[in-house]
């Protein structure tokens, strides 16, 4: 048999790649800016597209699925095709892959900041954009499978069933995680509601940092160092175990992200309880990498790119391990909805998705462009700068975590709230967030030094576009299948790897989703809660157009430090008309769910036009458009209608008179206003968002009205 | 400090401990197939990124 002559496409490698950079550097800059905000809110430049609330979640789509989606597609790209001894299955099919995936991120970068957004977390592109991600997730799909069946090595390699497993998974999840009913062209309601939905998004919010941000990276990890430190890697057996661990375990950790709320206790505790086991395969991983190095320790300090991977694992190590530590409750209690999270987020994403994507950009463009580095001592300044970058974004937003979780829950002797302003815990972390900025900027400018020294390494080279390879053709197998081990015969077969990945990673989905579905015990109503008034819908679709989701929570837990502060404890059942559920993630602002009532129209009205006007201090962004935009009741009838469809109770012909009781609610909110001397009309979208602030919670405060009479 | 999760799942335990004793089983079957894997075969397939044909064509001059 004589071998083939073959070429890798090493062209889409190098488009991915520059795409990885210059989505980088965008999403960061779009970070840094958000970060700045939290400190000068004049940052947030005074008109509607470009406030915290909306920016935020461009940061987050930019950095997940711009800068780090493209890395993953450079490295799959390079790494696969190597490890099958095969060009990429079609090459119309990688360019589809390529421009479709930016023109989704282009989508992204249009929609958000004009407040398009569904407000699930890492999942707020709306509709259409979901089925166009659905479909290029395929073409991604149909091209990995074709190199993998015309491929010329017979066994696939590790890394290659993370890749499967990255995809199986991420399809499983945005596809269930985007069940949403349209309305219009741009705006759609989920089909879950509450509770429910909650869970199918942490599902989804915790698995997207599973399959997204790990799965592919451990996969690019395993082919990478080897390829870097030109060793094989420590223990293939140990990474065949931690693969299968990993994929198990991980799927059932979403519900840390959701303790102490009106979540199913047993559903919190399977969270937890996966969530300490991941310790275990996540530092597998990480040991497997670090000691891939033994003996090679020599090189780590001239080699920067073993730098960059020394420091990424050992970041990797950190945050899978303070993960764990936080889904304990006693600790979730303090750390959540604080900077915690945004630090322990941070080391993950800056340390360790960040750190391998620069080691594999500084190993592969001279690599492809059969050239040196242009200047290694610009990579080794990067690599400070960047580690130092790390440390002075996560240490203060450590300390303000650690602050304000504890200065929320403070108590004087006498037994009231020693700090019952919110506001003041939020003044006092302000230094931290300054720092936080600062350490952001120091990697940044690693990012742009990166940047500037790979467009000089290709501008020294030449691509070599098609790279010449060669391979013995697989010859047809002649193996007795019965006697041949079972896991050697599973890694020649991908689509039955796929499927076995498939139904491990079903498991835990299946036993943790299902009964919140269909045991009517785990969501027990409250007769007290009502369907929301059509001015008070709309002005809900208003509260998550400006994301201010983002900064407040709607879900109060049960500790006394925030039954004194906020208001009564949730319920589950006071979510059920919920679509989508509002709970948020983080408390930059206080927590909204039992605001109705707390205050007067009027200080809603002269707190949005301009928040320090009511909070001297406050660090909330102006939304002084609100008052002059007209509220839009051309869809109405259609949101009736949808939510009617999606189970909420409105009666049959109720989208016919909806608008007229539209219109006598928020005459009547603009003839209060009146009575404080503030003249607005009552068509803007200021008395709608103004409604449902007073909304909130009211509810639960008529049920216990109502027994204690 | 373990005691919240225990009175938590009081009534449904068997959520957790069927699914504890899931992977338990899947793990022990994973970690004994892994045992049983022969030598060369690890040797070979943790040697595959090393080996990518490409270097090959480098090394002939090609």
């Amino acid at each position: 048999m004589q071998p083939e002559k073959f070429y890798y496409d090493n062209k889409i490698v190098r488009n991915f790649g520059i795409a990885t950079v210059v989505w980088g550097i965008i999403g960061m800059t779009v970070g840094l800016l958000v970060a700045i905000q939290l400190y000068h809110p004049a940052a947030n430049m005074g008109n509607q597209y470009t406030t915290f609330g909306r920016i935020r979640p461009l940061h987050t789509n930019a950095v997940i699925f711009a800068f780090v989606g493209n890395a993953i597609f450079m490295g799959v790209y390079y790494s696969l095709q190597r490890l099958l001894k095969a060009r990429m299955f079609s090459d119309v099919l990688s360019k589809v892959h390529f421009w479709g995936w930016q023109l989704i991120i282009l989508a992204a970068v249009l929609t958000l900041p004009l407040g398009i957004t569904t407000s699930h977390e890492y999942a707020e592109l709306e509709w259409p954009i979901d089925i166009a991600i659905t479909l290029i997730w395929v073409v991604f799909g149909v091209n990995m499978f074709g190199t993998i069946i015309k491929r010329r090595e017979r066994h696939l390699y590790v890394a290659i069933w993370f890749y499967i497993a990255t995809f199986v998974t991420i399809a499983v999840l945005h596809i269930v995680n985007s069940f949403e009913l349209p309305i219009s062209a741009f705006k759609s309601y989920y089909l879950y509601a509450g509770v429910q939905d909650a869970l199918v998004q942490w599902w989804y919010g915790h698995n997207a940092v599973a399959f997204f941000l790990t799965t592919p990276y451990l996969g690019m990890m395993y082919y990478f160092l080897p390829k870097m430190a030109n060793r094989p890697i420590y223990s293939y057996k140990l990474s065949i175990l931690h693969f299968w661990a990993l994929i198990f375990i991980y799927i059932w950790a979403g519900p840390h992200h959701l303790l102490y709320t009106s979540l199913p206790g047993w559903a919190q505790s399977l969270g937890v309880a996966f969530s300490i086991m991941l310790i275990a395969p996540s530092w597998g991983g990480m040991i497997n990498g670090l000691l891939t190095l033994r003996g090679a320790w020599d090189k780590v300090r001239d080699d920067v790119v073993l730098k960059f991977m020394v420091v990424g694992l050992t970041a990797y190590g950190m945050a899978t391990f303070e993960g764990p530590m936080l889904s304990l409750k006693q600790v979730n209690a303090i750390g959540h909805f604080t900077d915690w999270i945004v630090a322990h987020v941070h080391v993950g994403a800056l340390g360790w998705n960040g750190f391998l994507t620069f080691a594999i950009l500084y190993w592969l463009i001279p690599r492809i462009y059969r050239t040196e580095l242009f200047s290694k001592k610009l990579a080794a300044f990067h690599f400070w700068i960047g580690t130092l970058g790390i440390l002075f974004y996560a240490v203060p937003m450590y300390w303000a975590g650690f602050t304000q979780g504890l200065m929320l829950k403070e108590f004087t002797a006498e037994g009231m709230l020693k700090y019952p302003n919110f506001l003041e815990t939020t003044l006092r972390i302000i230094p931290m967030h300054v720092m936080r900025s600062v350490g952001g900027a120091l990697y940044l400018a690693g990012v742009i030094i990166m940047a500037y020294n790979l467009v000089r390494t290709a501008a020294q080279g030449k691509l070599v576009a098609n790279e010449g390879a060669e391979a013995m053709p697989l010859a047809s197998l002649h193996v007795d299948q019965h006697q041949e081990k079972w896991h050697r015969r599973l890694e020649r077969r991908p689509v039955k790897l796929m499927v076995f990945s498939l139904i491990v990673i079903l498991i835990g989905s299946v036993i943790e989703l299902i009964p919140t579905f269909t045991i009517s015990s785990n969501v027990p109503t409250i007769a007290s809660v009502k369907p929301y008034s059509p001015l008070e819908l709309q002005g809900r679709d208003i509260y998550i157009r400006e994301g201010c989701v983002n900064c407040h929570s709607q879900t109060v837990r049960p500790f006394r430090s925030e039954t004194e502060r906020y208001g009564d404890y949730s319920k589950a059942g006071e979510f059920v008309y919920d679509h989508p559920f509002l709970w948020g993630s983080k408390r930059t602002g206080p927590d909204l769910a039992r605001e109705g009532g707390k205050y007067g129209d009027a200080w809603h009205f002269n707190h949005l036009m301009d928040p320090r006007l009511m909070s001297p201090g406050s660090i909330m962004p102006a939304y002084d458009w609100l008052i002059t935009q007209q509220l839009d009741t051309t869809n109405t009838i259609a949101k009736i209608n949808a939510m009617r469809k999606l189970g909420v109770p409105y009666k049959a012909g109720y989208e016919k008179i909806a608008n007229r009781e539209l219109d006598a609610q928020a005459q009547a909110i603009a003839l209060n206003l009146l009575k404080d001397k503030i003249k607005v009309k009552s068509d803007k979208e200021i008395i709608a968002l103004i409604a449902y602030l007073q909304r909130m919670g009211i509810d639960i405060k008529a049920s216990k009205t109502a027994n204690n009479n | 400090m373990f005691k919240q999760f225990t009175e938590n799942i009081k009534g449904n335990e068997v959520y957790l401990i069927s699914s504890l004793g899931l992977f338990l089983v899947f793990f022990i079957v994973v970690t004994i197939l892994l045992i049983r894997v022969r030598r060369n075969h690890v040797n070979y397939m943790s040697n595959l990124p090393l080996n990518d044909g490409a270097a090959e064509m480098e090394r002939i001059g090609l």
